[in-house]
């Protein structure tokens, strides 16, 4: 059941391959090395001291432990009114 | 190289190798898919007929294909004799095969309703026709003429029942005529050959008689 | 000490951020030298610091315009889905316009959603988020913006083109390729460049997920569209490259920027990294290769190759490693923290929309079985299917990225909880009706049409009470469109407290945020210090 046109499945082939060989390479190059410090690039400094309602005052002591005083979130922090 | 460029390579790979398989691959395929000698090119009239199906949307509420039997049930429900294959469709551009079914399936509509005037009566008024219906109603394909303004070549359509407009006359305009006599023309039930109803053995050559 | 005047509209306001420790940066409580000792201790450069003020400076008119668009559009396009809804159990209902005819009117409606609203939305989030994530500025932000209003224009122009009678035939790509397609293809380039620009002259060494999601969303879209509107393609071929497309727009256009915007805002907002970044690489790299292969499953059945279908549903199958692996990160991110959806409407919205994400995706692998689509094929199963993917997942991400970044845009914060309660509570309220309503309109007409002695009638019959339900469902997401529109206009209305386009120097206030109690607060502060009498404070940065 092949379809005739051998050189468009070629192409599919190489193409998927092509996809993988980049994939493993960059795996060899160590991008995908490290990856919890990326999962980390969004914050900053006040991001791990806003002081959050929602959390528990163990959470808040935690953070405070490892990231130093906290800090209060401005009005509207969480994207809502005041 | 950088990340992004991976990425960008990586990602403009992926979606290259899909177009090849699923877009390319198949062109390859079925463009060598040739008419069956029973179906016909659309007339300059059903073409125009057709361009105006597209141009009201009928394909958001009409399918235009009929499902293997071992599969379902539309050939049980009367919507063709056999399923459709690809060689029904080559004269058609683009395709209209639709994938919802507010309304009946159409392709075979020309074998069940060869009536002209039963398509124009249910395009002015499918209401008339068919009480439980909800397609739309297309008045303004046509027009209501006073009595005295008909012309001898106009297309008359009378509206049966108590939905029937008093004190007009309907005639069908252009549009109306070419609508219906491209529905009629919807008939795909002359045989086909036994391996081109299998559609995974679609492959060109090995088909010569077609 | 001269009191700074701290009057709105003045160009620079003079606030300090309440509760400024350490680490605010306030030219009058730190020196030159504190501020390379801070900075130091962080390890940035002192004018990292402002970075992403300006980061999100250079972005703000784009994003606001984008938004301003995405939010006509949703109320055109709620309108336009109201009276098709209306018209199917309405027939008789404005018959005689031919622009306002059933078939035009949906397809209107389609496109002023998902190119119009939803695709607007996504772009100004990514135009807002992509600075953000690179630590840089927006380059060509300018252009951008021209490519946002040439977009915007091109959908106009294919929208009216197909009331107007004016159409290509398929769906989802009804828009005149002639017509419209120059506008749509330069606009979406420009505001791609810019985006690649922008990548192109990152800060940052890592880039994150978003990144990738955004900047594939802007390499796929414009392949799926060349390919769709490639000019020569008929009979069944042309419903294979249909689908091709329409689904695949789906999950390489709208759902990227939508996935991208959750992995965002969620960790963000809650100060805390997704569950897991491998997951993340692995999701996002299997849904590029099984998506891609999946949209023939809206041709089960039909006159095509079967192994093209037997690949879409191998393929729709497949999808549970990337929506397993994507769920995964978005909710296991958020599990004991469920409380800040209390406290953030970004988060109600994005966490909800995620979870919808995974729904749709698991329903969608469920309807390729050939079992299910037996029932499900030709009904109106799937069009509640498409709404609780474009809907419950795409507008929720929407709404939830354009709550947290309008008062970063525009300076303050929203003026009234009780419209973003009123907004939340409808269109959760206007989808779940309207999913449940035309889901079951679905099921009663495919397992009418699948009987071959039960009359076609029956399969009409029995799905009306759900399509009455559909419309109520759907008047009430208007509803609640409304609501969000008008507060929207409320934000813009009210006096800018930052100017536009503006490249302050470090030393130069920067607020983001500001409240009457914090200026006060700040004053009282700064005059008990007995600080240095500087007409300009750094107010630090905010989020």
């Amino acid at each position: 059941m092949l379809p005739s046109s051998i050189i468009v499945i070629l192409a599919t082939a190489l193409f998927t391959l092509g996809a993988a060989l980049i994939l493993f390479w960059a795996w060899r190059r160590g991008f995908f090395s490290d990856l919890d410090a990326q999962s980390r690039v969004i914050f900053e400094d006040r991001d791990w001291r806003l002081v959050r309602p929602w959390e528990t005052d163990a959470d808040r002591a935690a953070r405070e432990r490892s990231h130093g005083a906290l800090q209060k979130p401005d009005a509207g922090e969480w994207g809502g009114a005041s | 190289m950088t990340r992004i460029s991976l990425i960008a390579l990586g990602a403009f790979a992926i979606m290259a190798s899909a177009i090849c398989l699923l877009v390319l691959v198949p062109q390859a395929m079925l463009g060598k898919v040739q008419a069956p000698a029973q179906l016909s090119g659309y007339t300059g009239v059903q073409a125009r007929g057709r361009g105006v199906y597209m141009r009201e949307g009928c394909v958001y509420c009409h399918s235009q294909q009929v499902r293997d039997p071992a599969f379902t049930t539309d050939v049980d429900r009367g919507w063709g004799t056999r399923a459709t294959v690809p060689a029904d469709y080559v004269y058609d551009r683009p395709h209209l095969l639709g994938t919802m079914r507010s309304g009946p399936d159409l392709i075979n509509v020309g074998q069940r309703i060869p009536d002209l005037d039963w398509h124009l009566i249910h395009l002015y008024d499918p209401r008339s026709l068919v009480e439980w219906s909800n397609m739309p109603a297309f008045p303004y394909l046509f027009e209501e003429k006073q009595p005295a303004n008909v012309l001898p070549n106009d297309r008359v359509i009378t509206i049966p029942g108590p939905r029937a407009p008093k004190g007009v006359v309907v005639v069908a305009k252009l549009d109306a005529i070419a609508l219906a006599e491209y529905l009629v023309s919807l008939k795909r039930q002359y045989p086909v050959s036994p391996d081109a109803q299998a559609t995974e053995q679609m492959v060109g050559g090995s088909h010569g008689a077609r | 000490m001269s009191t700074p005047d701290i009057t709105h509209g003045q160009g620079f306001q003079h606030t300090v951020r309440p509760n400024a420790g350490v680490h605010a940066l306030s030219a009058s409580t730190l020196d030159a030298g504190e501020v390379r000792a801070v900075a130091t201790s962080r390890g940035l450069a002192p004018e990292d610091l402002d970075v992403r003020l300006r980061a999100d400076a250079s972005s703000r008119t784009v994003v606001l315009v984008l938004f301003s668009v995405a939010v006509i559009w949703l109320i055109v396009g709620s309108l336009f889905g109201d009276l098709a809804s209306m018209k199917l159990h309405w027939p008789d209902l404005l018959v005689q316009q031919p622009w306002l005819t059933f078939g035009r009117v949906r397809t209107a409606h389609l496109h002023a959603v998902n190119y119009g609203w939803a695709t607007a939305a996504l772009i100004g989030t990514s135009l807002w988020l992509m600075p953000r994530l690179v630590h840089a500025e927006l380059r060509g932000d300018g252009l951008a913006l021209l490519g946002g209003v040439l977009f915007t224009i091109g959908i106009t122009v294919g929208i009216v083109a197909v009331l107007m009678g004016y159409t290509d035939g398929m769906e989802w790509l009804e828009a005149p390729r002639y017509a419209a397609g120059p506008f749509l293809v330069i606009g979406g380039g420009l505001v791609g460049l810019s985006l690649f620009r922008t990548v192109a002259a990152r800060q940052s060494e890592h880039l994150y997920v978003s990144v990738w999601y955004i900047l594939g969303a802007f390499i796929w879209f414009p392949m799926l569209y060349i390919t769709g509107k490639w000019p020569t393609w008929s009979g069944v071929e042309s419903a294979a490259v249909n689908w091709f497309f329409a689904h695949n727009v789906l999950g390489f256009w709208l759902t990227a920027m939508s996935v991208g915007a959750a992995y965002y805002f969620i960790p963000k907002v809650l100060g805390r990294p997704v569950y897991s970044y491998q997951l993340s690489v692995v999701g996002f790299w299997s849904l590029a290769m099984f998506y891609s292969l999946n949209g023939m499953h809206h041709l089960v059945g039909g006159p095509l190759p079967t192994w093209m279908i037997t690949t879409s549903i191998v393929a729709s199958v497949f999808m549970f490693i990337p929506v397993v692996a994507t769920g995964i990160n978005l909710h296991m991110t958020v599990v004991g923290r469920f409380g800040a959806l209390r406290y953030s409407p970004t988060l109600r919205f994005i966490v909800l929309g995620a979870l919808a994400y995974t729904a749709v995706s698991l329903q969608g692998s469920f309807t390729a079985l050939h079992e299910v689509n037996r029932v499900t094929h030709f009904t109106h199963w799937t069009v509640a299917h498409s709404h609780v993917g474009g809907y419950a997942f795409v507008t929720f991400v929407c709404f939830g990225a354009m709550y947290y970044i309008v008062p970063r845009v525009v300076g303050h914060e929203w003026p009234s909880a009780k419209l973003i309660r009123w907004h939340f509570n409808t269109v959760l309220a206007g989808i779940a009706i309207y999913v449940i309503a035309l889901t079951g309109a679905g099921v009663a007409q495919g397992m009418a049409l699948l009987n071959p002695a039960t009359p076609f009638e029956q399969s009409v019959i029995r799905a009306m009470p759900g399509l009455y339900g559909r419309t109520v469902g759907g008047i009430i997401l208007t509803i609640g469109h409304f609501v969000f529109a008008y507060h929207f206009w409320l934000m813009l209305r009210m006096p800018r407290t930052v100017p536009r386009r503006s490249r302050p120097p470090f030393h130069e206030a920067q607020p983001v945020l500001y409240t009457p109690e914090a200026a006060a607060a700040s004053h009282s502060a700064r005059a008990g210090a007995g600080a240095v009498a500087s007409a300009s404070t750094r107010a630090g940065a905010t989020e």
